[in-house]
């Protein structure tokens, strides 16, 4: 008998830590940023709406804007046109995304990376904006285009973040409800 | 000396053969290229309309009119803003040419910058135009210029400054209509072509307006879709629907501080949600080789295959190639896409249309089959 309950004890602590994202949950309110500017942070709200989830949608948000907030939700890809309709550089992005992702985590407020946007959305100008955001986040929901190179795989097994590859942006919709 | 008057006679005869030969290709891009719009057509107008002083030059340009009759919205459709970017073109042809409207007004403009038509850019060896299989038998296309042709609007300033941003570019992109609007009214003929399209545009009362266009391979923004930000919930509804019929777009948002460009102005100065539309033209890329019909008709570049199996290459390309009809049925399905995400934004101003091929038909029929 004690045999059993010792065994039931290591399954259920490795599922823990084997399957990390099955149990992640998240709460509200929802505040999604960008890292990058592209325009993918709009998407990301029209998959919110589609599950039926509130959020506040502010691709520049800053400190401030995390009052309240109990869940951030980071949408990360470079845009050139994205930095231009901000008025902003690279640098001045990668900035302000690095002082948000700490802010957040010092009022241990869970980020969640959602990254949508496919190869569009990888490559040299946007994996340092998609690192910042996935090394700081609690989980990660990606599309599976974007990690035909397991980028996100890697970091997750890494740093031990759960994460969640779905086929298609549409299906990140499931993919979120499940996690609110 | 009567042996060198025969030589300089041959000379002169054999140079005024060539010269004429040379001036018959010439006056062939003068010619206009055959279009057969569809039943609905229910008027055809002509740019100078909306401003009469692009009467009787090469910026005046063929407007055509779909009106369902039944009330409902408007959307406008230009092709040929870069006569370079063969898609655009095409797909203005293919949906007018087919296209039955139940509900609202459809405007086609296939070749907005008509002057560009007339020319192709220096030095590029670039083909004059290609032959595409129809119903009719071999149809010929024009192939022109990104810009405005120097034959029309002559010199090139320095540096170009936008009117009335001020905005400072290269001197070449004066002749550039995407960079023109929103145009001026008494100013060179390309400000004159991008001012008679506001005003189309304004007075038309247009709802959504699409600006077809094609880029490099290496170009970041191909398979994008580009909205002014008044429009981006729509362009991201379009998006979220493409994908469900396995067709990646990237969303853009147009930048607030680069002027002149359709998905800004025309946001800004009227009342309409513009989108630009891209596709992947391997022909205005700098790494190809042979530059010819087959390669805008066919999308394939031995140069990017090669670049692309060294690993070198950091932009996706598809060895198979990015053939006219793929790039056409891209644009048709986007555009229906970002029509459908109107609709269901704005009920009470519906446009619907039908008998358009989709993504899909295209790729099972080729384009043949919806050239008249």
């Amino acid at each position: 008998m004690k045999t059993i309950s010792k065994l039931m004890v290591i399954v259920l602590l490795g599922s823990i830590f084997l399957f990390p994202q099955n149990d992640i949950k998240f709460e509200k309110p929802i505040l999604i940023s960008s890292a990058g500017q592209s325009a993918d942070v709009t998407l990301a709200g029209m998959l919110l709406k589609k599950s039926k989830t509130e959020y506040k949608a502010l691709p520049m948000a800053k400190e401030a804007d995390l009052e309240g907030i109990k869940t951030l939700i980071i949408v990360p890809g470079f845009s050139s046109k994205g930095l231009g309709a901000a008025g902003i550089s690279r640098d001045q992005e990668k900035a302000r995304v690095n002082a948000l992702v700490n802010a957040a985590k010092k009022k241990n407020i869970k980020i969640l990376m959602l990254h949508i946007g496919g190869t569009a959305r990888r490559g040299q100008q946007s994996d340092d904006f998609n690192q910042i955001a996935a090394e700081a986040s609690t989980h990660m929901i990606v599309v599976k285009q974007g990690n035909e190179d397991k980028f996100f795989t890697k970091i997750a097994s890494d740093k031990k973040i759960g994460i969640k590859v779905v086929d298609k942006m549409a299906d990140a919709a499931a993919a979120l409800k499940e996690v609110f | 000396m009567q042996k060198h008057h025969y030589t300089a006679i041959l000379f002169l005869v054999a140079t005024a053969v060539m010269a004429f030969i040379a001036s018959k290709d010439f006056l062939k891009m003068y010619e206009h290229d055959k279009v057969f719009p569809s039943e609905a057509l229910t008027k055809t107008g002509m740019l100078s309309d909306y401003l009469p002083n692009l009467k009787g030059s090469n910026g005046d340009t063929e407007v055509y009119f779909f009106d369902s009759g039944v009330q409902g919205g408007t959307t406008l459709v230009l092709g040929g803003t870069h006569p370079n970017e063969p898609s655009g073109y095409l797909t203005a042809v293919v949906l007018m040419e087919n296209i039955k409207v139940t509900q609202g007004k459809v405007i086609v403009i296939p070749q907005a910058c008509r002057s560009g038509f007339t020319c192709t850019d220096p030095m590029e060896a670039l083909p004059l135009g290609y032959y595409l299989k129809s119903k009719s038998g071999d149809r010929y296309f024009s192939f022109g210029s990104r810009v405005s042709n120097w034959l029309d609007q002559w010199p090139d300033p320095e540096v170009y400054t936008h009117y009335p941003s001020g905005q400072k570019l290269s001197g070449f992109e004066t002749r550039n209509l995407n960079r023109a609007y929103p145009g001026k009214a008494k100013g060179t003929l390309t400000e004159r072509v991008a001012y008679a399209i506001v005003e189309l545009i304004k007075k038309e009362k247009v709802d959504v307006a699409f600006d077809l266009h094609e880029a490099a391979p290496e170009i970041p923004i191909i398979k994008a879709i580009v909205v002014h930000e008044k429009a981006k919930d729509i362009g991201a509804m379009a998006v979220l629907n493409l994908e469900f019929e396995d067709l990646k777009y990237a969303l853009e948002i147009s930048p607030q501080n680069f002027r002149g460009l359709s998905h800004r102005e025309w946001g800004d100065s009227t009342e309409v949600f513009p989108f630009l539309m891209e596709t992947s033209n391997p022909i205005q890329g700098r790494l190809r080789g042979r530059t010819n019909a087959d390669l805008i008709i066919n999308g394939v570049d031995n140069n990017y295959k090669i670049a692309l199996e060294s690993g070198k290459l950091r932009i996706e390309y598809d060895p198979e190639g990015e053939p006219l009809s793929v790039r056409v049925a891209r644009h048709l399905q986007g555009i229906h896409a970002v029509v459908e995400a109107f609709n269901g934004f704005y009920p009470e101003r519906q446009i619907v249309y039908e008998n358009v091929p989709s993504y899909s038909d295209i790729e099972a029929n080729g384009l043949e089959v919806y050239l008249q």
